[in-house]
C-alpha cells in the first residue's frame, strides 16, 4: 500500500501517498464543514481572502515571487460542494528536487508557505485586512454574476438548484450577492476563527516522500502545531435514500439569447440496496457514460438531435443528471428520445455488451486515478469523508459484480424529478 | 532507432523514420500504468489549397474539411463506429483538429494492443458515402453553433481578424454551415489520399513500452503504401502590417472579455532559434503581466483585472502572434498599461532579479509538462509538426539570457503590431 494516514490530533489527519510517477510533489489541505445558507458566502469569501497575504508574506505578489523563485511552484485554492459539505481546498505543487538544474531544498519551504496562507492570515485591528476584504467581495460578486457566461455550466447549476430547492445541495458554492453587504473585515475574521476551530482538517502529501519523515515535518510545522484538537463538525458522506416520489416532473424553462438550447434533466435514484452506488454507476454509464451509451447513440448519433448528450451520477445525492446541447426547435423530440432511453433501462432493454462497455469505462477511469496526483488525493479524501474505505481493487471488484438484474431492479426506482431547458 | 535523451529531467525519446516516410516517436515511461498513443497528420484547417503530389492537380477545398474528415474517419462500412469500439474496450478515445494538424488518439491502462488494432485500422480505412456525409453535416452544424455561442471563441477569432487581412488562421476550424454544405465524398477522398499518406504523418506513443517491440507491432499494422513527395501547400502571401487595431462585439457576458494581440512579423523565419525565442517570449509575458508583475498587481488592486490573464504564443510558418486574454471591466486600461510596461522595459532594460526569478518559473512549467503521458505525447506531436524536438525547451533554458530576451522584446512587442478584440456585455439585459 502506498497510502498511509495518521490522525495527529482529533479532527486533524495527515495522509501520505508515495508515488514515483511524477516530476512534481503535491501538497493539499482540505477544510470541511456543513454547507448552509447562512455561511455559504462567507466560506467562499474566506478562501479568496486567505490567498491575498499572511502575517509573514503580506501580499499576493510577494507570495507569487516566493513561488516563482521555487521554480514556479504553483499554489491554487478553491471552494467545492461535495454532498452536503462545503470544502475549502488548497494545493501547492513543486518540482521534485531531483529535476532542478541545481540542487535546492523545496519541500519544507513549500509546506511553510502553504500552511502560512491557510492558518496565519494577515490581520489588521482584529479583522482581515480591510482592503483585501473589499476587493475580494467585489471579485466574488463578479464570479457569482458571471455564472451565466458558460451556458452549459449555468444550465447544469440551475437544474441542481431547482431540484434541491431549500436543501444544502441546492446552494451555489460561491454564495449569493445579497449576503456580501453584511460582511465586514471583523465579522468575517471571527467567522474564520470559528471555522478553523471546528472544521475537519485533512492534509495530503503526494510524491517520493518517506511517510514518517513527511508526517513529522508536517506535525512540527509551526502553524500545524498551534492547531487544537476538535470534534470536527461535518456531514458524513453516507447516502440517505430518496423516498420514491409520484410527483409530476418539475419543468423549468428559462430564456436567454442563445443559438443552442441546453437541456438538463435531474433524475433521482432510490438506492436502498447494498452496493447501490456501484449499481448506479454502471446504470449511469450505460445510459450516458460515453460514446457507446444509449443517450449518445440515440440522441446524437441516430437522430442528430444534439452535439453533446451525456449523464453523470452524483453518488452523495443519489442523483443522475442528463445534459444535452440541442437545437431549440428539436426540444420535444429530444426530450421524448431521452425519456425513451430512461424507460428502456427499466425494461432491461440493454445488452450484455452494453454492460461490459459500461464496466470497462468505469474501471478504466478508476484505474486512471493514480495517474494524476490530484485525482489520487481526491479519491482518498472521498473515502475519508464517507468514513469507509474501499481500495481501488475493491472498487473494481464491486463494479465487476454488478449484474443486469441489479440494474433493472435499480432502474425501476429511478425517476425524472426536474427538467430544465435554457432556450432563446 | 535514434535515441534522444534529456539527462536533466531523465527522459528519453526513441525516434524512427519508416520506409514509407512515417515518423514514429516513442517515449518510454516505465513507472506509469497509463499509455497514450496519438497519430497525427499534417493537415489542419489552414490547408485549403494545395497541389496533389501524385497528379500535380491544384485543389481548392471548402473551409472545414480537415475537421469534417476527422469526424468521418470513425465510421466503418459495417455500420460500426470506431470511437464506440475503442470506448467499449475501456479506452479513452478521441480525435481533434487544429490549425495545422489532425490527431487520433486513445489513452488506456489495459487493452492497448486491441486499441492499436482498431486505431490503425480505422485511420487507414476511410469510408465516405453520400448518405453518411450528408448526415454528418447536421451534427457538425450543431457543433458550429455551439462555438458561435461561445464568447471566448468569438473573441479569439476577432483577434485573428484584427491581426490578419487574409490568412488561413482566420478560418473557423469547423468551417461554416455554408462551407460544409459543399463537402462531398469526393472532396474527402481527395484530401484523405493526399494528407493521410504515411510521409505526412507522425505517431507518438508514451507509456510503459520496450520501444523496439512496440515499433514492430506498429509496423505490422501498417498497410503497404509508398512514400509520396512533399505536398505543396498554397497560402496567401504574408502581410507585413495588421488588419485593424480594434474590434468589438456584444454578447451575453457578465463582464467584458478582451484579447490583446501582438502580431509577430518574423515568426518562424529563423527556425533554429524558434524554441529559444518561444522561451524568451514566455518569460517576457510573465514579466509583463504575470502573477508577480507590478502591472498585474496594480490592475488587480484597482479591480480592473480579477484574475491573471491567459498568455499564449502561437506560431507556424504562416502566422505568429502573442495573445493576452482575460476578463476586465476596462479592457482599454489593460491595453494601455501593458503598452506602457513594454515601453518601460525597453527603455530601462530588464531587472536582473525579476528576469532570473521568471526564468526559473518558466523552467518549472516545462518540467511539470512531463507529468502525464497525454501531455507528453500531445506536446511531442504538436512540436514535431513544426519540426521541433520538445526536449529543446528544457535544454535551451540555459541559453536564454537577459540580453537575448531584451532583443526579442524589441523585435516582437511593437506598438504598431498591437491589436485588441473585445466582447462587451449586451446592453439590453
Amino acid at each position: 500500500m502506498n497510502y498511509t494516514k495518521k490522525e495527529i490530533k482529533e479532527g486533524i489527519t495527515i495522509h501520505n501517498i508515495i508515488t514515483n510517477k511524477f516530476k512534481t510533489n503535491l501538497y493539499a489541505v482540505f477544510l470541511a464543514a456543513p454547507l448552509t445558507r447562512e455561511d455559504v458566502t462567507k466560506t467562499a469569501l474566506v478562501v479568496a481572502i486567505l490567498r491575498r497575504g499572511t502575517q509573514n508574506i503580506k501580499s499576493q505578489d510577494l507570495i507569487s515571487k516566493k513561488l516563482e523563485e521555487m521554480y514556479g511552484a504553483s499554489f491554487d485554492c478553491g471552494i467545492e460542494k461535495t454532498g452536503d459539505n462545503h470544502i475549502m481546498k488548497f494545493y501547492l505543487e513543486t518540482i521534485n528536487e531531483e529535476f532542478l538544474p541545481k540542487k535546492e531544498e523545496l519541500t519544507k519551504k513549500s509546506l511553510n508557505i502553504l500552511f502560512d496562507i491557510i492558518f496565519n492570515p494577515l490581520t489588521q485591528q482584529g479583522g482581515f485586512k480591510a482592503e483585501y476584504v473589499e476587493s475580494e467581495k467585489n471579485k466574488l460578486k463578479q464570479i457569482i454574476e458571471g455564472k451565466i457566461n458558460n451556458k452549459r455550466a449555468y444550465s447544469f447549476e440551475r437544474c441542481v438548484e431547482e431540484m434541491f430547492k431549500g436543501e444544502p445541495y441546492g446552494l451555489y458554492k460561491y454564495g449569493y450577492v445579497e449576503d456580501l453587504e453584511k460582511i465586514t473585515p471583523e465579522n468575517l475574521f471571527e467567522y474564520y476563527k470559528e471555522f478553523i476551530g471546528k472544521c475537519k482538517i485533512d492534509i495530503f502529501a503526494s510524491g517520493e516522500n518517506a511517510p514518517e519523515e513527511m508526517i513529522k515535518m508536517i506535525e512540527h510545522n509551526e502553524q500545524i502545531s498551534k492547531l487544537k484538537a476538535r470534534a470536527a463538525v461535518y456531514v458524513v458522506d453516507k447516502t440517505i435514500p430518496n423516498e420514491v416520489s409520484t410527483k409530476p416532473e418539475n419543468i423549468v424553462e428559462e430564456h436567454m439569447q442563445v443559438g443552442q438550447g441546453n437541456l438538463v434533466l435531474g433524475l433521482r435514484v432510490n438506492s436502498k440496496k447494498e452496493n447501490a452506488r456501484f449499481i448506479a454507476s454502471v446504470y449511469n454509464a450505460i445510459l450516458g457514460g460515453g460514446a457507446n451509451s444509449k443517450l449518445f447513440q440515440n440522441v446524437r448519433e441516430k437522430n442528430s438531435l444534439a452535439y453533446t448528450a451525456s449523464s453523470t451520477f452524483r453518488r452523495q445525492k443519489d442523483a443522475i443528471f442528463i445534459r444535452c446541447g440541442i437545437e431549440i426547435d428539436k426540444y420535444e423530440k429530444a426530450l421524448s428520445t431521452i425519456k425513451e432511453q430512461v424507460q428502456d433501462m427499466a425494461k432491461g432493454d440493454f445488452t450484455e455488451e452494453d454492460m461490459e462497455n459500461a464496466k470497462n469505462l468505469i474501471i478504466g477511469a478508476i484505474k486512471g486515478t493514480t495517474a494524476e496526483q490530484d485525482s489520487e488525493i481526491t479519491y482518498y479524501y472521498s473515502q475519508e469523508l464517507s468514513e469507509s474505505f474501499t481500495s481501488i481493487e475493491d472498487y473494481i471488484n464491486k463494479i465487476e459484480q454488478v449484474s443486469k438484474q441489479d440494474i433493472i431492479e435499480l432502474a425501476k426506482d429511478v425517476w425524472i424529478d426536474t427538467i430544465y431547458f435554457l432556450r432563446d | 532507432m535514434e535515441i534522444i535523451e534529456n539527462s536533466r529531467i531523465k527522459e528519453k525519446a526513441y525516434i524512427e523514420k519508416l520506409e514509407n516516410g512515417m515518423k514514429v516517436i516513442i517515449i518510454p515511461k516505465p513507472n506509469l500504468d497509463k499509455k497514450y498513443i496519438i497519430w497525427g497528420t499534417h493537415f489542419g484547417s489552414i490547408d485549403n489549397r494545395f497541389i496533389m503530389p501524385k497528379t500535380g492537380e491544384e485543389v481548392f477545398i471548402p473551409d472545414g474539411v480537415a475537421h469534417f474528415l476527422e469526424h468521418k474517419m470513425f465510421e466503418q462500412p459495417n455500420g460500426t463506429n470506431s470511437l464506440d469500439t475503442l470506448m467499449a474496450l475501456g479506452l479513452e478515445a478521441n480525435a481533434y483538429t487544429t490549425n495545422d494538424h489532425t490527431a487520433y488518439l486513445f489513452e488506456c491502462t489495459d487493452n492497448f494492443y486491441e486499441g492499436l488494432d482498431e486505431l490503425m485500422d480505422y485511420v487507414q480505412h476511410p469510408y465516405f458515402t453520400d448518405e453518411n456525409v450528408e448526415k454528418e453535416k447536421g451534427i457538425i452544424a450543431q457543433e458550429i453553433k455551439m462555438y458561435d455561442d461561445e464568447p471566448n471563441w468569438r473573441l479569439y477569432m476577432n483577434a485573428m481578424d484584427c491581426m490578419y487581412k487574409n490568412n488561413p488562421i482566420k478560418i473557423d476550424i469547423a468551417g461554416s454551415v455554408e462551407s460544409i454544405s459543399k463537402i462531398t465524398p469526393e472532396v474527402l477522398y481527395k484530401c484523405y489520399n493526399t494528407f493521410y499518406n504515411p510521409s505526412n504523418m507522425i505517431m507518438v506513443v508514451c507509456g510503459n513500452f520496450v520501444p523496439e517491440e512496440l515499433l514492430k507491432e506498429i509496423k505490422k499494422r501498417l498497410l503497404p503504401k509508398e512514400a509520396q513527395d512533399e505536398i505543396k501547400r498554397i497560402y496567401p502571401p504574408k502581410e507585413n502590417s495588421i488588419n485593424k487595431e480594434y474590434k468589438e462585439v456584444e454578447m451575453e457576458v457578465s463582464m467584458p472579455i478582451f484579447a490583446i494581440g501582438y502580431k509577430d512579423m518574423e515568426g518562424m523565419e529563423n527556425k533554429s532559434e524558434i524554441v529559444k525565442k518561444h522561451i524568451a517570449i514566455e518569460i517576457l509575458l510573465n514579466m509583463i503581466i504575470g502573477k508577480s508583475s507590478e502591472t498585474y498587481k496594480e490592475l488587480y488592486e484597482k479591480g480592473v483585472l480579477i484574475s491573471q490573464p491567459d498568455i499564449d504564443y502561437e506560431f507556424s510558418d504562416e502566422y505568429a502572434h502573442i495573445t493576452i486574454s482575460g476578463e476586465s471591466k476596462a479592457p482599454q486600461t489593460v491595453k494601455e498599461k501593458i503598452e506602457e510596461t513594454v515601453e518601460k522595459f525597453k527603455e530601462d532594460g530588464l531587472d536582473n532579479e525579476h528576469f532570473e526569478r521568471i526564468r526559473r518559473k518558466v523552467y518549472g512549467d516545462y518540467v511539470a509538462e512531463y507529468n502525464s503521458v497525454g501531455d507528453i505525447a500531445r506536446m511531442f506531436l504538436a512540436d514535431s509538426m513544426k519540426g521541433i524536438n520538445s526536449f529543446d525547451y528544457i535544454d535551451e533554458y540555459d541559453h536564454v539570457t537577459k540580453e537575448y530576451t531584451e532583443k526579442i522584446l524589441k523585435n516582437v512587442f511593437k506598438k504598431e503590431n498591437m491589436v485588441m478584440s473585445v466582447v462587451k456585455c449586451k446592453q439590453d439585459k
